[in-house]
């Protein structure tokens, strides 16, 4: 074996070298924190409540130049101003929301959730922040289209993963001709592909596109009424902080009696909407 | 085509162009550590440190970087460790980057004639200064190419940070087609800024290389 080819650090110096490693790796990785006893407590210790959502669902959550706005961060600004805290805001895309939520990254997700049977089994929701019962929305000059059920034997695109889409699947079923439902990883896409005439209608709940349709009316229209049961958006928390989610829930029925919801909802919705006070059953 | 989208946005664009770079450049620099120091094991006399080098390289090469990012931010947490997004950004680039570079490094030194190391020895040279004037040199020169196109490489992947809420280049890019539903416009944007960094870091690699080439005559 020639001594030169081989790099040959003696034990001492490779144990002297892993070290420093480990030590530089115990420093990347940052401080442990321990579990959660009380986040409430905790974040009214901490002076901060820290909440996720991803920024790209307008009205709701919107990073505009990189400034948070929307529905979403008017309301928990709200709800923190109420339990005396600061807010600070994460983005992360929607499929590291949750996971995110499990594993105490943050604690709560303001991102707006429909209320379903199978989800209540794995968060506790909040009382309904907003409408989010489905709705479609069609090209402007589409004159085929005049009320939902047009769509039967057409193409119609969705986020996947949404109580929305789920809800497209049953009205299809019930059409004289199914649907041709096309999966997206988020609704901006599907926009994109109603935009250039690759679907012919996109599902999503009614306060997402009016919005849209509001923004680009050259391109989108609603197509009314909204054809699905009705289903409310609400925030979530992890299923054992019921003391927090009793926090931001009063807080939350304060801003509808104090009329900052109504404001809001003005804002961004361009109209008001009466919400349930308590957690509404789902039908779906 | 509305271009006044891009120019609406281009400082957003620019503050996440900024990030991605920044991030970038850190994961490429201490993966450049990790690289050396995981090259060094593998080349080691040391039958354990050759084989905990290769185990390295075959473990971070093998596990997609999302998978790698996904598991050092949501599920060590899971463990009471909770890494800092920026950490696990950084973090998970380094270590992926670090199995490639020294690979890289690897191959380069390879590369270097055996014959001319025995020469050096010959002549009197001590086997510090061979590693520093002969084995070194050549296998930098060689390895030049290889690693421009490893960062280039990067910091393309560095997009994927985003799973950990990073608002980088192509997050951003996102951002801007959901705030303004013109997709076309905002990946447009996003793409010109990753060209212009790639060009400048192809650049920069060609530079460096006809300045080492310029050393040997």
């Amino acid at each position: 074996m020639r001594k030169f080819e081989t790099f040959d650090p003696t034990r001492r110096e490779a144990l002297k070298a892993s070290l420093a490693a480990a030590a530089a790796a115990g420093g990347l990785f940052g401080a442990m924190r321990g579990a959660y006893a009380d986040t409430l407590a905790d974040i009214k210790k901490r002076g901060e409540l820290v909440v996720a959502t991803e920024m790209q669902f307008p009205p709701f959550d919107i990073s505009d130049n990189g400034v948070y706005k929307g529905v979403d961060r008017e309301l928990v600004d709200a709800v923190a101003k109420e339990l005396g805290v600061k807010v600070s805001y994460l983005d992360l895309p929607w499929t590291s929301v949750l996971p995110g939520l499990d594993a105490k990254k943050f604690d709560l997700c303001i991102a707006p959730v429909t209320i379903t049977k199978e989800r209540m089994k794995r968060y506790l929701f909040t009382v309904p922040i907003a409408d989010a019962t489905a709705a479609l929305m069609k090209r402007a000059d589409d004159k085929s289209i005049a009320k939902p059920e047009d769509i039967a034997g057409k193409t119609v695109g969705g986020q996947k993963g949404t109580s929305q889409l789920e809800q497209l699947k049953a009205f299809s079923a019930k059409l004289p001709k199914p649907v041709d439902v096309k999966e997206y990883v988020d609704n901006n896409q599907s926009y994109a592909d109603l935009a250039a005439g690759r679907i012919d209608a996109a599902v999503n709940s009614l306060p997402n596109l009016a919005y849209a349709a509001a923004q680009r009316s050259d391109a989108f229209a609603v197509v009314l009424p909204a054809f699905g049961q009705p289903t409310y958006f609400s925030w979530v928390g992890r299923l054992d902080d019921a003391t927090l989610v009793d926090a931001i829930n009063a807080a939350i029925v304060k801003t509808e009696a104090d009329g900052t919801m109504a404001t809001i909802q003005k804002k961004w919705f361009g109209q008001t909407m009466d919400l349930p006070k308590t957690v509404p059953q789902p039908s779906i | 085509m509305h271009p006044q989208v891009i120019l609406h946005s281009f400082g957003y664009l620019t503050q996440a162009a900024g990030t991605t770079l920044a991030i970038s450049l850190a994961g490429i620099a201490l993966g450049f550590v990790i690289g050396a120091a995981v090259c060094i094991a593998r080349l080691s006399r040391e039958a354990w440190l050759a084989r905990l080098g290769g185990v390295y390289v075959s473990v971070f090469r093998g596990v997609p970087l999302l998978v790698l990012l996904l598991f050092i931010y949501y599920f060590l947490a899971k463990f009471g460790v909770d890494v800092p997004a920026l950490a696990a950004a950084i973090g998970g680039l380094a270590l992926s980057s670090g199995a490639y570079q020294a690979e890289i490094l690897r191959g380069a030194l390879a590369a270097t004639p055996p014959g001319q190391a025995e020469a050096a020895v010959a002549l009197g040279f001590s086997g510090v200064e061979v590693w520093r004037r002969i084995l070194l040199p050549q296998a930098l020169r060689i390895s030049i190419p290889p690693l421009i196109n490893e960062f280039i490489l990067l910091l393309k992947a560095s997009s994927l940070v985003s799973v950990v809420g990073i608002a980088e280049l192509t997050r951003v890019s996102m951002n801007i087609a959901s705030l303004t539903y013109r997709p076309l416009e905002a990946y447009v944007g996003g793409a010109l800024f990753y060209l212009a960094i790639n060009l400048c870091l192809a650049a920069l690699g060609a530079l460096t290389e006809r300045r080492l080439a310029g050393e040997r005559g």
